[in-house]
């Protein structure tokens, strides 16, 4: 394994160039991911301009207490992970295994929270699709009175979105585990810490994506 | 790297930042619970539009960085808002032809025999 | 520059050598093998649609064996052959060489790309040969798609991994042209194709994302009966014709700005003259990129679309037009007072011109929004995608092919041959598809295994499809004569010089016979623009003759 990691590609000409090009792939790749995403916020648009006051009912189902919390929990993980790049840049590795662990602490307790949110909706009857049974009174509210035309496609787009944000939380958590074994291990430093970098654009991006989804699904 | 091209954002900004974000956070919640009528949506949007702008230009450095990687972001988002407003012209303005009910029409095709 | 010795070819020897490969150059084979493969399937799937349709009632398939074979010859056409063919094979050769870099910005992704390509097309196979077939036509419209066998599953999954690896690709060949130009490789110095295939790249990043998201919402339609694109469950059908044309236009675009490309490079080099209106033609390929992401309703004009956006989905689809003529008239331009070299590909390049102008205008004329209300799902739009898909895209990498095949493979092929089978493929492809607009424009509907009952008042149907049947003949025909004499020229050609075009970009003027395995020993130092041949004589002595 390289200590210091200086690996210039053959076919580069300096480690600028390289970080450059790998920045910029990356920022591709998440625009990639961006337009994925589109797709379901178009969906979610047109479902709800068709039936506005399906959506404003079936989102009272959601909690938006978790998803607050779940908003800030990112939040702090994004702050953490650009905490983490500012102490790679002065080599402060062991500050930066500190941070990333926090990072992914966060991440689990997302992961956590959706969990209990998810387990919650099934218990009552509430799935994706053609498993839309709601049942079962909690907080005051009989869930079967939501069993109403087009409150399943209002939870069909919530569990889509929230499904593949998940899924990319996940993915997000793995590289993490990764990422801290080998700053752990020195391989990154000022001169070269390219994947700490494009892991951290990643989860800004993971982030971003929650920022909208929350006020759309919860709040509104 | 070691040329110091690569700016170091500080603690300070980013956490300046990060306030900013769990403030906008309580703002969105707090509005939300208000009956605004038809602003409550932008309103929202708005909000959660400005927490993924300063995350995009201070979190991840697109304010510090070359431009071109801010040009790709911005034509992402261009893209996708055409991808929109294009689907919802068609949505928006089809009057009452193809909202139906569930359970009022049948798929009446039969699925080929496979194989 | 060495000869035989250090050559991509010969650097490294044995199977794995090209499994695991990171060189471009060599990526750029195993799509040229997979896609020739594919195309070979699409073809034979072609001609057993010509051949049930030469003669009214049933020749040799079923209704149902019909629409199979018409759907999976779509499929594999649209995605498995024209997609990427062209950025896969010639981009990846071609590209780094031509702006002077040892490579693409991430090989390793570049061999990625490739092995999710063919992840991909074996899971189509896969489904079609143990799942079932889809009848659904390339376009899986629900809610048929999202209620028919469990092959569509299979087909959702192959398209959204094989879909990654054009991201890939596209991505690659962006970063490449910004960050890896030579020195002295100024934007304004770029070869044409690399213009094309930067701005191709555009589109991949942008679109593909959303077919991605599209076949995901499919599977789950089919799996989960989520009721997004279901009627029956509350969904609606044409909101997943939005989705689904809001990649496959721009798709369109993937498919012919590279084959633009390669047209640019042929006409600059075969006129041995600077190609006219550089800038124009380099700037209307990012033009029709972006534009091509604003006009994907035209495809929906029937489907149930609001009367205003398709008013300007129609109006927006004239406005592709503008830059796409642009083009056109600069490469007649760049003609005009060249001397202008027959050889092969320029021959594809003629043909190119030919074919893609009446594909083209006859676009323009489905764009019509009251034109397309009678000429939608007729043989009218078949034959103009395929004056622009085959005609267009596929012509211009057969040009492409013919024009770097001594570079790639160091041997030249045999000029007669060539020229022989140029003029198959012309006179075929001209008498399959041509005809085609006549029945479309009379009201012959596609995707009908039979028209026998349309006979009584449409007598013409039978002569049209007949004469139809023949020229697809002649086109493969024409087809598999390239295919023999490509193969021959591989072990019996005579050995390419360096230069046999005399043409000016990198590629030519700075590699051996075969490129070296990282292409330069040193990088090049470019002083002069890709089509500047006022030096030309001096600098690679008199052209060829033979």
């Amino acid at each position: 394994m390289s200590s210091t990691g200086t690996t210039l590609k053959h076919y580069f000409v300096n480690h600028d160039q390289q970080f450059d090009a790998a920045k910029l792939g990356m920022w591709l790749f998440l625009v990639t991911e961006i337009l994925l995403f589109s797709g379901m916020f178009v969906a979610y648009a047109v479902y709800r301009s068709w039936h506005p006051e399906v959506f404003v009912q079936a989102s009272e189902l959601l909690d938006w207490r978790l998803g607050a919390l779940n908003t800030v929990v990112l939040l702090a993980s994004s702050f953490t992970v650009a905490l983490s790049i500012h102490f790679i840049q002065k080599g402060e590795n062991d500050k930066v295994v500190v941070l990333l662990l926090m990072t992914l602490l966060c991440a689990a307790i997302f992961m956590v929270v959706k969990y209990f949110e998810y387990s919650g909706k099934f218990s009552h009857g509430v799935f994706p699709g053609a498993g839309f049974e709601p049942h079962g009174i909690i907080d005051g509210k009989d869930y079967s009175t939501y069993d109403i035309p087009f409150a399943p496609q209002f939870f069909s787009i919530y569990f889509v979105m929230t499904g593949i944000h998940g899924v990319h939380v996940l993915v997000g958590m793995g590289v993490f585990v990764w990422l801290v074994t080998r700053v752990a291990r020195g391989h990154f430093s000022p001169q070269w810490y390219t994947p700490v970098e494009l892991t951290g654009l990643y989860w800004h991006l993971v982030d971003i994506i929650w920022i909208f989804l929350f006020p759309l699904l919860y709040l509104i | 790297m070691a040329q110091g091209q690569h700016h170091i954002i500080p603690i300070r900004t980013l956490a300046i930042v990060f306030g900013l974000l769990l403030f906008l956070t309580l703002a969105t919640v707090i509005t939300a619970q208000i009956d605004l009528g038809l602003v409550n949506v932008p309103l929202a949007l708005a909000i959660a539009g400005s927490k993924a702008i300063l995350v995009a230009l201070v979190f991840m450095a697109l304010k510090y960085d070359n431009k071109v990687n801010l040009l790709v972001l911005v034509l992402g988002v261009v893209f996708a808002v055409v991808f929109l407003a294009l689907t919802l012209a068609d949505t928006e303005l089809r009057g009452t032809i193809g909202i139906t009910e569930p359970g009022t029409t049948e798929l009446t095709v039969e699925p080929a025999e496979s194989e | 520059m060495s000869e035989g010795s250090h050559n991509y070819l010969s650097a490294r020897k044995g199977l794995w050598s090209w499994l695991a490969t990171t060189d471009h150059k060599r990526i750029g084979i195993l799509y040229a093998m997979a896609c020739g493969t594919f195309f070979l399937l699409g073809g034979i799937l072609a001609t057993f649609v010509r051949t049930e349709l030469g003669t009214p009632g049933e020749t040799i398939l079923d209704q149902d064996g019909y629409n199979q074979i018409f759907t999976l010859h779509g499929v594999v056409m649209v995605f498995l052959v024209i997609i990427p063919a062209i950025p896969g094979i010639l981009g990846n050769f071609v590209l780094p060489i031509q702006i002077g870099a040892k490579d693409v910005a991430f090989p390793r992704l570049n061999l990625a790309s490739w092995y999710l390509f063919m992840a991909g097309a074996l899971m189509a196979v896969f489904g079609w040969l143990f799942v079932g077939n889809v009848d659904t036509g390339w376009t899986f419209y629900t809610p048929y798609s999202s209620g028919a066998s469990n092959a569509v599953l299979w087909l959702t999954s192959a398209v959204f991994v094989a879909g990654f690896a054009s991201i890939f690709t596209g991505l690659n060949f962006i970063v490449t042209v910004h960050k890896m130009r030579a020195p002295g490789m100024t934007w304004n110095r770029l070869p044409l194709f690399v213009w094309a295939i930067y701005a191709t790249g555009i589109v991949q990043v942008l679109a593909t994302p959303v077919i991605g998201i599209t076949m995901v919402l499919l599977f789950l339609e089919k799996l989960m009966q989520i009721g997004i694109f279901d009627p029956a469950l509350g969904g609606d059908p044409v909101l997943f014709q939005h989705f689904f044309w809001f990649y496959s236009h721009p798709a369109v675009y993937i498919m012919i700005l590279p084959a633009m490309g390669i047209i640019s490079d042929l006409m600059g080099t075969f006129s041995r003259q600077q190609v006219s209106g550089y800038t124009f033609i380099a700037l209307s390929s990012v033009a029709i990129a972006f534009l091509g992401f604003l006009v994907w309703g035209h495809h929906m004009f029937v489907a149930g679309q609001s009367a205003l956006s398709s008013i300007i989905f129609s109006m927006l689809t004239f406005l592709i037009g503008i830059p796409t003529g642009i083009k056109v008239f600069n490469w007649v331009a760049t003609m005009y007072k060249g001397s202008v070299w027959l050889r092969t590909p320029m021959i594809y390049a003629l043909m190119f011109l030919f074919l893609f102008s009446i594909g083209g205008l006859t676009g323009i004329m489905v764009g019509v929004l009251a034109v397309d209300v009678h000429l939608h799902d007729t043989y009218f739009v078949v034959a103009h995608f395929h004056y622009v898909m085959m005609g267009g895209a596929l012509i211009g990498l057969i040009g492409g092919l013919h024009y770097w095949w001594p570079k790639i493979t160091g041997r030249m092929y045999n000029e007669t041959a060539g020229v022989i089978a140029a003029i198959l493929v012309f006179i075929g492809f001209n008498v399959t598809f041509f005809p085609q607009f006549f029945l479309g424009s009379r009201g012959m509907p596609r995707r009908y295994h039979d028209y026998t009952e349309l006979l009584p008042n449409f007598p013409e149907f039978a002569p049209l499809n007949l004469v139809s049947t023949i020229g697809s003949y002649i086109l493969a025909v024409g087809l598999l004569m390239i295919l023999v004499y490509a193969l021959y020229s591989l072990f019996k050609g005579p050995k390419a010089p360096a230069n046999p075009w005399g043409a000016c970009t990198l590629e030519w003027t700075h590699t051996g016979r075969l490129p070296d395995e990282h292409n330069f020993h040193e990088t090049p130092l470019v002083t002069r623009g890709p089509y500047d041949f006022r030096l030309a004589d001096d600098v690679f002595g008199p052209k060829e003759e033979d």
